[in-house]
């Protein structure tokens, strides 16, 4: 009635808002199309004086990208999937008992993580060359890498579970369901939503995946995106125009998908709570 | 359909034998360095060539960031992955070759036709050698000198570039101009390897070296580089860029004077929209004792390698190509029998016969197995006092008191 | 036999599987490095015994000298300021903008997708990115500031003493916001709406209401969420080589990474995995927050 305007006093709020937090993101972009003495102009040029696109198609093309980017898509969708096979499963224990022992699982799951993945690498790697893992770099770096998104995802594919009405569960029991039976039938696809997205984002986060890869997997064709990045900065070599440029190349199909997809992500996640 | 099949089995039989023949022993030798990650460089180039060149054995190449390729080549001899051939920033060459991690090279390099130690530059021959033993070769050098904007300069009415370190201090004072956010001078005072490589010369002129930080002429030196940021003729940031981006604000004209080296040479010719010069480090006192940095890459064969001999002849290969370094890489050969040609860039030219210059005074860093130590200690004490946490004197006393306990 | 087969399919065996396989699959990718920096650190390590256990021992000659660096207390006030200041910005700012995006109005859940960003930027690009920004000369942070006039003099980011640990929170919180938000959203979304309406009935106004209800409703999600966001930034170290390297004079300098100059640019493996064995003693703190917060977890 007569505050029929809040509403779009919100959205224009909502906008400045996303308008700064995505102003970094804007940076990349116009500083990608600088030249390379334009970027140290003081004061600094919000439009690039002579916007060179060219960037784009001989980044890819001298960086190899193609392969850099399909390296990171594999890398990313192997860490996913041992996260979710391993995670879903001890999320929904932790989840389903109130108990001193599952105190101390969830406890474990987080100790674990103590160690920056910088001070872990040189153990794993020693241990990786023991059993003979560095022959299939890709896929030891997937397993490193899925030990160190677990616990981000059993904390949020728990609270999921924690919201599956357990009496659907005991009336799947009483109806002469296994256990096994309940949770593939009954628990799982309850929780579905929560874990689709949780996968999404273990994927998304594992996609840039650096430390790990950079040390395990010497093979270039082998490498992903964020080590074919770090490859340009040199001491006396640090082509900013063309990193932002490489940088844009890496995020944007992410970003594209992620915000055709967002929609669902965050209705995935927030909305569980009102089926 | 039977010529189909007839065709397909001559195939067969054609890719069979096309594939016996490189199965007649042929060696891998594994080479790693840091060349080729913006363009074309020494490393990838020379092995791509090299593979050409030969059947029998094949290089395999491998591209590390600067900042990652001592700890991966650490970690992978520890664990006995380490390639056959690796090239090193000279200072980090004593971590290896001071522990027998690098194989003793001195008898083949006395037999060798191609490479002969008495062509080498001093400097870059001793950061190679351990003990009177000869763990490597260099693979090419550099050094820093002082770039400079004629137009500004004239501008100011200044005709020469300074020779002292007061001129210098006065110099760009001078040339400071807050209204066209125009710096004296920029440089590189980072806290990492790029910070010592700028300040230790100037402790050297003065008459100290790495073992011995704190002479007075030192502790001037370092007043003077805090007179230069405190007035605001240096940009504060000299402490947190790298010598590229401090020389990227040089050539956007908004630093009238630039510490630098050769490899700017190409950027500078392309960006720089004005007329430029290089000119020698100034000195403590007119005609003073000069000095320089080193910098540049080495080769080393690990001590483990499993064909010595073979990864002996890529090393000879790479070696024999050091007259195209300076023509194809833009990089100087650390000999001093190889003359370097014209590019026709007479800018390029002038500044590369002052980078020469300055390299006979070009003084190695250590060679020390704990040099990355050393190095802190000096870039630590030089962050205190721009800073001005501590006096100059205090922090290169404790930088001075950290060496003696690495030294002994 | 079929006792132990039965009890997998439907007992406690199929809970122990369950966990277990995750357990096994953490104790050999995490828990075993997390051993070998332990006995690292009270070892005398050279670099080229890195590949073996058998070192001599060193007692704790390790932890003597890391507190003897003169860096250590500064470091360790660092490591501090930049968790508290970080998870602190990241929260508060995250919750904000999670109740803001709450309240209905047209584009609310689109416009938040879009703060999901920084969630899919990898470290290495946002520092770069960060490192632009917040230059000092060339820097678009500066000349924004001086635009709307908020300051006259140039601020040095990442050179300046007294900004440059703020510099890396700055950028850390950017980061680290997307997540905070997306946690807070969910767990405010778990609020039933009939609670609300009740309380509007009795009277209560909307600060009575945030903290009669959505906090304490919320307090396995705030757990959960500062939890993780302890671990996440303690162990943040892409920003630091991007924009700062700890300088200038270690005055940005944190744990994590110093532990990494003392293992990678000093060659002192000993000295670092003593540093991240130090670090152990704050995510044991933030592990036991987290356990205590699911008591208060409602079952659905």
């Amino acid at each position: 009635m007569t505050r029929s305007y809040v509403p779009w006093l919100l959205l224009l709020l909502a906008l400045v808002l996303a308008a700064i937090y995505l102003f970094p993101l804007y940076w990349m972009y116009v500083t990608s199309l600088k030249t390379g003495s334009e970027i140290f102009a003081n004061p600094p040029s919000f439009w690039p004086a002579e916007p060179n696109l060219e960037i784009y198609p001989s980044t890819w093309a001298r960086r190899t990208m193609g392969t850099f980017l399909w390296n990171s898509v594999v890398i990313a969708s192997g860490v996913t999937a041992f996260t979710v096979i391993l995670g879903t499963g001890c999320a929904y224990v932790l989840a389903r008992y109130r108990s001193v022992w599952i105190d101390i699982g969830l406890f474990a799951i987080l100790m674990l993580q103590v160690l920056p993945a910088s001070v872990m690498i040189t153990p794993l790697f020693v241990g990786f060359n023991q059993v003979g893992l560095l022959n299939s770099p890709r896929f030891a770096v997937v397993l490193a890498a899925a030990a160190k998104s677990m616990p981000f995802f059993v904390v949020l594919v728990r609270a999921t579970f924690m919201s599956v009405p357990r009496e659907l569960e005991e009336a799947a029991l009483v109806d002469g369901n296994s256990r096994v039976g309940a949770f593939f039938s009954i628990v799982l696809p309850l929780a579905r939503n929560g874990i689709l997205v949780c996968a999404i984002l273990t994927f998304m986060s594992s996609f840039g995946e650096y430390i790990y890869s950079k040390s395990i997997i010497q093979d270039t064709a082998l490498q992903p995106a964020s080590v074919g990045l770090s490859g340009f900065l040199g001491p006396n070599s640090t082509d900013w125009n063309s990193i932002m440029a490489y940088s844009a190349i890496y995020v944007t199909p992410i970003l594209a998908v992620f915000v055709l997809l967002q929609r669902r992500i965050v209705s995935g996640l927030t909305s569980r709570a009102l089926k | 359909m039977k010529l189909r099949t007839l065709g397909l089995m001559a195939g067969i039989a054609l890719s069979a034998m096309g594939m016996a023949v490189p199965t007649m022993a042929q060696t891998v030798i594994k080479v790693w360095s840091i060349d080729g990650a913006n363009s074309p460089g020494i490393g990838d180039t020379l092995s791509a060539e090299f593979n050409e060149q030969n059947t029998d054995i094949q290089i395999e190449y491998r591209i590390l960031p600067f900042d990652d390729i001592v700890n991966e080549a650490l970690r992978a001899f520890a664990t006995g992955n380490a390639p056959d051939i690796v090239s090193l920033d000279n200072p980090d060459f004593a971590l290896f070759s001071s522990r027998g991690a690098f194989l003793d090279i001195t008898d083949r390099v006395a037999a060798s036709e191609i490479i002969k130690t008495e062509n080498y530059f001093e400097g870059p021959l001793n950061s190679v050698m351990w003990d009177g033993k000869l763990y490597g070769v260099p693979k090419y050098t550099d050094t820093i000198g002082l770039f400079y904007n004629k137009d500004l300069f004239e501008k100011a009415g200044i005709a020469e570039p300074p020779k002292t370190w007061a001129e210098l201090v006065d110099t760009a004072a001078k040339l400071t101009d807050p209204s066209t956010n125009t710096y004296g001078i920029t440089f590189s005072a980072r806290a990492g390897e790029e910070g010592t490589f700028q300040f230790l010369p100037w402790i050297q002129m003065a008459g100290g070296s790495y073992e011995n930080v704190n002479v007075p002429g030192a502790v001037e030196a370092l007043e003077y580089w805090k007179a230069m940021v405190d007035s605001k003729s240096a940009s504060q940031d000299v402490l947190s860029l790298g010598q590229w981006d401090s020389t990227g604000t040089f050539n956007s004209g908004n630093a009238a004077m630039a510490v630098s080296g050769p490899w700017e040479l190409d950027r500078m010719s392309e960006d720089a929209k004005f007329d430029w010069g290089v000119a020698l480090l100034p000195t403590q006192t007119e005609g003073g004792p000069r000095s320089s940095a080193l910098g540049g890459f080495n080769y080393g064969i690990f001590a483990n390698s499993k064909n010595p001999d073979d990864a002996f002849k890529v090393l000879e290969f790479f070696i024999s190509q050091d007259e195209r370094l300076f023509p194809d890489f833009s990089s100087l050969p650390a000999r001093n029998d190889i003359a370097l040609p014209e590019t026709g860039v007479a800018l390029k030219d002038a500044a590369l016969k002052v980078f020469q210059e300055q390299l006979q005074y070009a003084q190695p860093r250590g060679p020390h197995p704990e040099w990355q130590k050393i190095s802190k200690a000096i870039y630590d004490a030089m962050q205190a006092t721009l800073t001005g946490q501590m006096s100059a004197k205090d922090a290169l006393d404790q930088a001075q008191a950290t060496i003696q306990g690495i030294v002994g | 036999m079929s006792r132990i087969f039965n009890s997998m399919r439907d007992g406690k065996g199929f809970d122990l599987i369950l966990v277990g396989a995750a357990m096994v699959f953490l104790l050999a990718l995490a828990g075993l490095p997390l051993v070998y920096n332990v006995v690292m650190s009270f070892q005398q390590v050279d670099m080229f015994t890195l590949g073996s256990l058998v070192r001599p021992f060193a007692g704790f000659a390790n932890y003597v000298a890391v507190v003897q660096q003169p860096e250590f207390w500064l470091v360790t006030k660092n490591t501090l300021i930049f968790v508290f200041a970080s998870m602190a910005g990241q929260f508060i700012i995250g919750f904000a903008l999670a109740l803001f995006f709450a309240q209905n109005f047209p584009g609310a859940s689109t416009i938040r997708g879009l703060f999901l960003v920084s969630w899919v930027m990898p470290g290495l690009v946002v520092g770069g990115i960060w490192s632009f920004i917040l230059a000092g000369d060339y820097g678009v942070l500066n000349a924004i500031l001086k635009g709307l006039g908020l300051t006259q003099a140039t601020i040095f980011w990442k050179s300046d003493p007294n900004f440059s640990l703020w510099a890396v929170v700055i950028a850390n919180i950017w980061l680290g916001l997307a997540f905070n938000m997306l946690l807070l959203s969910v767990g405010l979304a778990a609020i039933p709406r009939d609670l609300y309406e009740a309380a509007e009935l009795d009277g209560a106004n909307a600060f009575q209401r945030f903290w009669t209800i959505t906090l304490p409703m919320m307090r396995s999600t705030i757990g959960a969420v500062l939890s993780l966001g302890l671990i996440g930034t303690l162990q943040q170290f892409d920003l630091f080589p991007a924009l700062t390297e700890g300088g200038p004079a270690n005055t940005s300098n944190v744990a994590g990474y110093w532990a990494w100059q003392m293992s990678f640019q000093l060659y002192d493996f000993a000295k670092g995995a003593t540093i991240s064995v130090m670090m152990f003693v704050l995510v044991l703190f933030a592990s036991v927050v987290y356990v205590r917060s699911t008591r208060h977890e409602v079952r659905g």
